[in-house]
Formats: structure tokens, sequence, C-alpha cells
């Protein structure tokens, strides 16, 4: 999602009609292994979205004949991504290492890297939500959390 | 046909349930009062954690965040000039110039008395229209039932404004992700990629979580908001009784802007921002002094906060009688009442009356509960949560939504397809695609796929079954009316246009 696109075929609004025809088509072909009356909802979506991913790429590129500029998509794409890539990572730091630990980490992390800067504050946020947590779910409603592959194993 | 409403109402009155309701829109409000957050995300995050709950407790939840954010986002468009939610920004016209010369609390008061008026006058409005609805309803086969699912849609997408192509491109992903699992009749795979984790289909909550609750985290951690020149410390608040008599003179605006907002509530694709922006130019319209309205008028206030109250419980008019969601936040109400098993359309107010109307009853105590929580003392309190660290709050948020999809079936594919989920919302979101036809594609895609299959077994494949009665071309008729409708008008308009031009 580039802000400030160049080239015409990079305007958002294109690129992001690309890839619902790439996904759509992509989908197509499963779709063809399905019985006929199985396959009739699921197919018609998928050329719908074909099609009209289509027309969304027209009237985008009709917009960039005319001169009109692209609208920014994200103010700060870097800020955006990072937050992607940061929860992204607390996910996947749940699977390895368990939920307890990694939330320790990432909690006070996002908050800090983010713009809160009080370590007081963050400490003590960060044992409050910690501590309910597991009085909340852990003990008063017995849900059990990932313990961690690296520990499962 | 109302017998059963006042036979549920001693449930609703079980501690339980009224504490749910309490803590709902003390919730609501706080969330309200935080741009950024809405209803919608706040309620599709709290979904999960309501599995192991009673449905009325649960729906309580709902019905109570559903009616405090409404109110609560007033308190950031008074004191911040930021609407807390969308359907908030015509509060800030007056509520702003009103807390710039003290008034602030006054008009966190007028706003909090008036959506308690169109909390109450929506929850009526519920409790007299659906009940009838339902029972025409109930007369409708496997065609019908199609052919409202197709109707819903399509007045979601045409109705709701913007483009039209984006609209049926979320509608269209949404019935797709409907699809994915086993076979409603012949129970092959489809679009499971022998993954056991799909053979059930996407769970309703993973896509909500991830439309509704990641896009506004990002947000929040994108562009962290000031609150340093926030009016919250010279509110100037008097106790409510006080001021109360001086509300007394806006009477006819709470009546006409209670009806507006009901109005649109019912009618699907139009929210809680077009009734607060519609009764605020009507009442401004009405008033012999228009010319002090944009400059601190508490009638501009009263008629905004009313009309965006009064749409809550009326936009579930159609949800639970159809199963066609009104605005966003009743897709996610729908969601709410799928995983408890309650199939939102015709059936439910035959098998669940105790639930369905119990609900309606949440509705009107939610409102009359507003009075009370977000009176004077509390209106103080409200204001200061807009000092909250925002990149802390987006964190816990984190933590909540990934417990909340864990905890659906104790699997972290589930969370790793929200993270999905929440990256093409985001896009969706930015690029300005509507959310709701997604949703409402998957509530309402695998419905109308069993019905029109169900439908053309009982007409021996022959598709002429889905024309033969004459409320399928009602219905019919309705939807190309939906479809047709919005572009005429459109036509009409800029020819109009042109003429005058000429």
């Amino acid at each position: 999602m580039h802000n400030k696109s160049t080239h015409r075929f990079l305007r958002p609004e294109t690129v992001t009609a690309v890839c619902i025809i790439v996904v759509a088509a992509g989908f197509l072909i499963p779709t063809t292994e399905l019985a006929p009356l199985s396959a009739l909802l699921p197919a018609a979506m998928l050329v719908g979205l074909i099609l009209l991913a289509i027309a969304m790429m027209i009237s985008d590129q009709r917009k960039a004949s005319a001169g009109e500029e692209a609208k920014p998509v994200v103010k700060s794409p870097k800020r955006v991504f990072g937050a992607f890539c940061l929860i992204a990572l607390y996910c996947i730091a749940v699977d390895l290492i368990g939920f307890y630990p990694s939330t320790a980490i990432s909690l006070p992390l996002v908050a800090y890297i983010f713009g809160y800067r009080d370590l007081r504050g963050l400490a003590i946020a960060t044992v409050i939500v910690l501590v309910a947590i597991y009085l909340i779910f852990s003990v008063s409603m017995s849900q059990e959390f990932p313990i961690g592959l690296l520990w499962a194993e | 046909m109302y017998s059963d409403l006042i036979q549920s109402l001693p449930d609703v009155l079980a501690w339980a349930n009224l504490a749910a309701l309490v803590i709902g829109v003390l919730a609501g409000i706080i969330v309200g009062a935080m741009p950024g957050l809405s209803a919608t995300m706040a309620i599709s995050v709290l979904v999960p954690f309501t599995f192991g709950l009673e449905p009325l407790v649960a729906l309580g939840l709902m019905a109570g965040i559903y009616n405090g954010a409404m109110y609560g986002g007033a308190i950031p468009a008074v004191l911040l000039r930021i609407p807390g939610t969308p359907a908030a920004v015509a509060t800030t016209f007056d509520g702003y110039p009103m807390a710039q010369r003290g008034e602030g609390g006054f008009a966190l008061q007028v706003a909090v008395v008036s959506s308690a008026f169109g909390g109450v006058a929506s929850a009526f409005a519920l409790m007299l229209l659906a009940p009838p609805l339902s029972r025409v309803t109930l007369l409708f086969g496997p065609a019908e039932v199609f052919w409202v699912a197709v109707f819903g849609l399509c007045s979601i997408i045409f109705l709701l404004g913007g483009n039209v192509a984006k609209g049926l491109i979320s509608a269209c992903f949404g019935v797709f992700v409907s699809v994915v699992g086993s076979d409603p009749i012949f129970g092959n795979d489809r679009y499971t990629f022998d993954r056991l984790e799909l053979l059930d289909g996407i769970h309703i909550v993973i896509l909500l979580v991830g439309l509704y609750a990641l896009p506004p985290v990002i947000d929040l951690l994108e562009s962290p908001l000031k609150t340093e020149n926030s009016a919250g410390d010279h509110l100037g608040t008097e106790p409510i009784w006080r001021t109360f008599p001086r509300m007394l003179r806006f009477w006819k605006t709470w009546i006409r802007s209670a009806l507006i907002g009901i109005w649109i509530g019912i009618l699907p694709g139009a929210g809680g921002s077009m009734a607060a922006f519609m009764s605020y130019n009507e009442a401004r319209r009405a008033s012999k002094t228009p010319e002090t309205w944009g400059h601190g008028e508490p009638e501009g206030v009263a008629a905004s906060e009313t009309a965006n109250n009064a749409d809550t419980a009326a936009a579930l008019i159609p949800a639970l009688t159809l199963g066609i969601p009104g605005t966003a936040v009743a897709a996610i109400m729908l969601g709410g009442l799928l995983i408890h098993g309650l199939q939102p359309g015709p059936m439910l107010f035959r098998n669940n009356p105790d639930i369905v109307f119990g609900f309606m009853w949440q509705f009107l105590f939610g409102a009359i509960l507003l009075v009370f929580l977000g009176g004077s003392l509390a209106t103080n309190s409200f204001a200061k949560l807009l000092k909250l660290p925002r990149p802390l709050l987006g964190s816990v948020i984190i933590v909540l939504m990934l417990i909340g999809v864990y905890s659906i079936h104790g699997r972290m594919f589930d969370v790793y397809l929200m993270l999905g989920f929440g990256a093409i919302g985001y896009v969706m979101d930015k690029l300005k695609f509507p959310l709701p036809p997604v949703v409402l594609g998957l509530i309402l895609g695998g419905f109308a796929e069993e019905n029109l299959r169900l439908a053309l077994r009982i007409g021996r494949g022959d598709w002429i079954v889905l024309f033969q009665n004459v409320t399928s071309l009602v219905l019919v008729a309705l939807t190309v009316a939906v479809v047709v409708g919005p572009m005429i008008k459109k036509r009409i308009v800029k020819a109009r246009k042109t003429e005058g031009k000429v």
C-alpha cells in the first residue's frame, strides 16, 4: 500500500484489485473439483469477485488518466507495518514460549515502542493485567492458555 | 402476541442479568468515550468471552455496551471536539462550544438525558414492531428465506451508499468465507486444504474480531491522540436533578429526533451518524433561533444524541425478525446470537421467546440506566478517561483479542486466521470497502445456500420453484427496487442538476 505511488499501476485500488483477481482465480482451481451444486455458490462468488475487481481497476485507471491523485492509504506506513509485525510476533511468541511469558514481554514492549514511556506505569499496568487475566481466566474460568511449543517438547 | 414479552420480564430482573447490564453500560460508556474505539469493536472483542455465560447475561452485556457507547461518544465530542464514535459527529457542533464557555458538564448532562430518551423510545419501537413482523416471517418457506437473505445482502450494499462495486466485493468475500468447510447437503470438504481446523467452517467470531477489532488497534498505535487541551477539568457540573428542568424545553426535539432515529435504525445500511445528522438539521430548521446553532446551543446536542441512541434497538427490528441487521453493531449482535445457538430470523421468536423478548427489555433498562450511570458524578469521572495512555490501551486490547479468539476452540490456528482477517480488514477499512456486508455475507451466505438447495430439492431441481408464490415475488420485487432505486434516484438528481445549470 504505497502512499505516493508514482506509477499509475501502483495506485492502492489497482494493486488491491489485482490481488483480488489473483487470489480469486487461485481459489477457482479447487472449485472445479467440487460437485456442480456444491460449487455453485463459491464459483459464483469467485467469478463475481474477479469481475468486480476488474470493474474497480478500470474505474481507478480512468481516474488516473484524468489526473486524479490517489488518496494516501495510511498516515505513517512504518508505524502501521511495525504494529502488524509486533502483533504477529506476539502471536508467534505465544505459540512458542507460552501465553504468560510472551504477554509479560510484549504488553509493555508494544506500549513503550508506540509512545508510552513511563516505566513505572508500564510495570504496574503489566502486573495488573497479568494478575487480572490469571484470576479471571485461569482460576475462575479454568481457561488453559498455550504453554509454549518449546517447553512442551 | 405480547404475552411472551410480559412473561420474559422476571428472567430479565434476575441479579446476574441486571449486573451484566450495569457492567455493559459502564463498559460501553468507557469504550465510547475513547476516540478510535467503538461499540462495534467492543462487542466484537466481548463476544468470545460470553461463550460460557447464560444467553441473557451475554445479551445484557451487549445491549448495555451498545447503549453506553452511543452516549460515551459524546464525552470526547464535547470536551475535545473529537467524536468518540462516528454517530457523535453532530454532537461536536454545539457540544464543544458549550464546553469552551464552561458549560461542558451541562452539555454532557443534556447528552445523557437525551440518549436515555432516545434509547427508551427505540426499545419501545422494538417491543411493539418486532413481534407482529415475526409472525409474518414465520410463514416463510425455503424459497422465501433464500430471497430474504438476498434482499438483506442487496439492501445493505445498495442502501449503504458509497461505491457499489466495493460493497459487492465485500459481500462476495463474506459469502465465500461462509462456504469454507463441509458442504451442508453432501458433506464434502470445500477449501479446507486438508486442515481439520477448517472442517467446521470459519467461526464468525474470528472474522468479527479480525475485521472490527484489529484495525482500530492499529489506528490507536498509528497515531496516538493528544488530549492535553481537554476541557475535562472545567466541566462546571451541577447535580442532574437541578439541571433537568432546563432541559424540559427540548421535549419537541426529543420526540422528533427519536422518530427520525427509529426510522433510520430500521432502514438497513443507514446508521447512527445519518440519524444524528438528519435529526440535527431538522431540529435546526424547526428552531426559532437557528442562528445560535453551532455556537453552543444545547438543543443541538439533544437532537443529535437522541437520534443516535434511538437507532440502537430499532436497528434490531429487521435483524431479529428477518436476520438483516440495520447497522454494523446489529450485524455483530447477530454473531453474538449465533454463538449462543440462536439463529436470527423467523424462527427465533417461536423457538426462544424468553431470550428474544428478554433482550428487548434489556435494551429498555439499559437506556434507563444511562441516566443513573452517566449522571453528574460519573460524567466527571468519565471525562478523566480521556487521559488514559492509548498505546497501553492498544496493547491490552491485543491481549484480550488473542484470549477471546484462542478460547473459542483452544487453538492458535484461529488466532493466526484472525490476524489474516485483521490485515484484510485493515486494507478494506482504509480503501473504504464497507465492512458490514462481509459480516452479513458470512451470516446469510450459508443460510441462503442451505435454503436455496433445499428449495431446489423440493422443486426437483427446477429453478422456477424460487418464483412460484406471491411472497417470493414480492421479495424479488423489493430486491430489484433496492438495487434499482438508488440508481434511478442518482439519475434524477443528476438530471435536475443539469437542468438547473441550463
